[in-house]
């Protein structure tokens, strides 16, 4: 039955859905933007992240929100190594290059954590599980909105990154012409590890929330990477406030699509999304040049 | 249209001529005959029907896979169409009741047909993105696949009709398929399409900027790869005797990628040396899964049985190596040791 609170709690649930997807989205478009890569194993970043999370909760006795950093900064250090021994290598190669080690990876990451964790669904315990804030008739997880507010103090840290600070300055340069930069004294190897792993760790903040929100295993990885480059190719690629604007509304769409049409339609709308914009407009709601 | 048709159809015959001429055709020759007479000398059933016979059939599939990727189109869902294959010309024998062998031939159509729709979806794409439609669509056909179970048989899937009996004539059988498939894929890789596919792949503005109309070439390599990838699909089900919706999984689309990259992509052999590999590498190591347990469990205590997630990791770590390392593939570090061998004896000749 469609009621209107029903209507309210869809969208307020897609936005908490679209936030985990917003940080996974504009971790790989920052990736994308500066060093020309599309990771396919990114969303096994979120996946690690999401353990590292898990782990660090349940061996440490973390607070579940205080995990998260633990999360970001391990993700962080694993990146900062994938983009050393890995990606480096390649970079500049051809293109299909850079696909096969990232889909190589992806194999890496999920048999690493069944070796590590096993098979099993897990879920990070959060201290406010199976609470409920209710306003009348709609009712919603204190975990979603603080996953909410998680993202947006991320985001806007984010965005003081690259607009205030030195580095920012360099990542912003390098995106718009590497060998500029490099003339005019940029470090690009730096700014390289640099990003990798700031793109890393926003995966690995993603995996902390997904792993509060949903449960979890191994294998989660693909179906939140195909999410991401839905809501980039919506946004537009390299675009952040499209990255944000593109995860909302995807998140939206997935669950008006779930409460309309039942729960098969879920993933499947990520897919469609992807292949309408694509074939529509494949530079994206915001996009500004085709790549 | 008809005019380039006809330029391609002659230089693929006079591709034919030369290649019956040159040194390669023989090192074929003996190579096909090698396999032709195998089953005459090994007697063991699970080598023919379960390590030879897949061999042979992942040999078509990664070559498949192979052609698309020559020109410039890396698909990540190849798992999709051997997919369609399989469960089409299954469920096309069963349910209609079609002889095997146009159940066979249909669902290669039909898998050529989905990929041409796909590759129409794609057509504008660069690589990344590409990548990314043909990898959304695999994992996304297994949600929408598994929501028919009725008809596709769920989990436990069904068994499929076949064409010839299992074992030594399913083998001919499939060597047929593939002799004659890769012998086309050959030729077309050969012919002034191949060069054109090369030329895509190399520099897709350049290729446009000569005249041509890449679009077209592009849909070429699609529908043609798809349509291999749907006969190997068709096959593999009739070798697996049941057909489940686990030929949609992710990993067979990784495999013939992984099959030809390491084997050396864009060159005929590569695929075939590539599957020659992993489907002895996937055969024959799980035999040391109880070894490998024995000492591995205390450390890894989650997991039942350590040895497959450590046989794909390996797996994915072998790629990231061959791509590293030796981004030309293990055919032409083959080549030189017998270059260096034949060097070497030569020289103690003279």
């Amino acid at each position: 039955m469609i009621t209107t609170s029903g209507l309210i709690e869809t969208l307020l649930w897609g936005v908490a859905n679209g936030c985990i997807y917003i940080l996974l989205a504009t971790g790989l478009n920052i990736i994308f933007g500066v060093m020309k890569l599309v990771n396919f194993a990114h969303g096994q970043l979120l996946m690690i992240g999401a353990y590292i999370a898990f782990a660090a909760a349940t061996a440490l006795g973390l607070n579940a929100y205080i995990a998260i950093l633990v999360a970001m900064g391990l993700v962080a250090l694993i990146g900062v190594g994938l983009e050393r021994f890995t990606f480096r290598k390649v970079l500049g190669t051809e293109k299909l290059n850079e696909i096969f080690v990232s889909l190589g990876l992806i194999y890496v990451f999920e048999n690493v954590a069944v070796l590590l964790w096993g098979n099993r669904s897990q879920q990070i315990a959060s201290p406010f599980q199976g609470l409920q804030l209710s306003l009348g008739e709609v009712s919603i997880g204190y975990d979603r909105l603080l996953a909410i507010s998680v993202v947006i103090v991320i985001l806007i840290a984010l965005f003081l990154l690259l607009k205030k600070t030195k580095i920012g300055l360099a990542m912003r340069a390098t995106s718009q012409k590497s060998t500029a930069s490099m003339l005019m004294g940029v470090n690009i190897e730096k700014v390289y590890i640099f990003t990798f792993a700031l793109g890393a760790a926003l995966a690995g903040a993603a995996g902390a929330l997904y792993g509060i929100i949903f449960p979890f295993n191994p294998s989660i990885g693909a179906l939140p990477t195909i999410k991401a480059f839905a809501i980039i190719i919506l946004g537009g690629l390299g675009s952040i406030p499209g990255a944000v604007i593109g995860g909302l509304l995807y998140g939206i769409a997935e669950n008006t699509a779930v409460y309309f049409l039942g729960g098969i339609w879920q993933d499947a709308i990520a897919f469609a999304l992807l292949i309408i914009v694509l074939v529509i407009r494949p530079t994206g709601i915001f996009g500004e040049k085709g790549e | 249209m008809n005019r380039s048709l006809v330029n391609s159809l002659g230089s693929i015959k006079r591709e034919l001529v030369n290649f019956s001429h040159s040194q390669k055709f023989y090192f074929v020759l003996v190579a096909m005959a090698i396999v032709a007479i195998v089953p005459l000398f090994v007697r063991s059933d699970y080598v023919i029907g379960e390590v030879l016979t897949p061999m042979i059939i992942f040999a078509i599939y990664a070559s498949s896979w192979n052609l698309l990727a020559s020109s410039g189109q890396a698909s990540l869902g190849h798992a999709a169409f051997l997919g369609i294959g399989g469960f089409a010309s299954a469920l096309l024998a069963i349910k209609l009741g079609l002889p095997p062998l146009i159940g066979l031939f249909l669902g290669s159509i039909l898998s050529a047909a989905i990929g041409l729709l796909i590759g129409l979806a794609c057509v504008r794409l660069k690589a990344w993105f590409l990548a990314m439609v043909t990898f959304g669509f695999s994992v996304i056909i297994v949600t929408l696949i598994s929501q028919f179970d009725s008809v596709m048989g769920g989990i436990m899937g069904f068994p499929t009709p076949l064409l010839v009996p299992r074992g030594v004539p399913f083998y001919y059988m499939t060597f047929g398929f593939a002799a004659i498939s890769i012998l086309i894929m050959y030729l077309v890789m050969k012919s002034k399409i191949g060069l054109t596919f090369r030329a895509i792949h190399q520099n897709e503005l350049e290729a446009k900027m000569i005249g041509i109309n890449t679009g077209k070439y592009r849909l070429i390599a699609f529908v043609l790869s798809t349509f291999f990838a749907g006969l190997a699909g068709g096959l593999y089900a009739q070798s697996i005797r049941y057909i489940q919706v686990s030929i949609f999984d992710p990993y067979y689309s990784f495999l013939p990628l992984m099959m030809a990259v390491i084997g050396g992509l864009g060159t005929i052999e590569g695929p075939i040396i590539g599957s020659a590999i992993i489907v002895s590498i996937e055969s024959y190591l799980p035999r040391i899964d109880p070894v490998l347990q024995g000492f591995l469990h205390p450390l890894f205590p989650s997991v039942s049985n350590v040895g497959p997630p450590l046989r794909m990791l390996g797996l994915g770590l072998f790629l990231v190596v061959v791509v590293i390392f030796a981004p030309k593939g293990v055919a032409p570090l083959i080549k030189k040791a017998y270059n260096y061998l034949r060097s070497s004896t030569s020289e103690e000749k003279t």
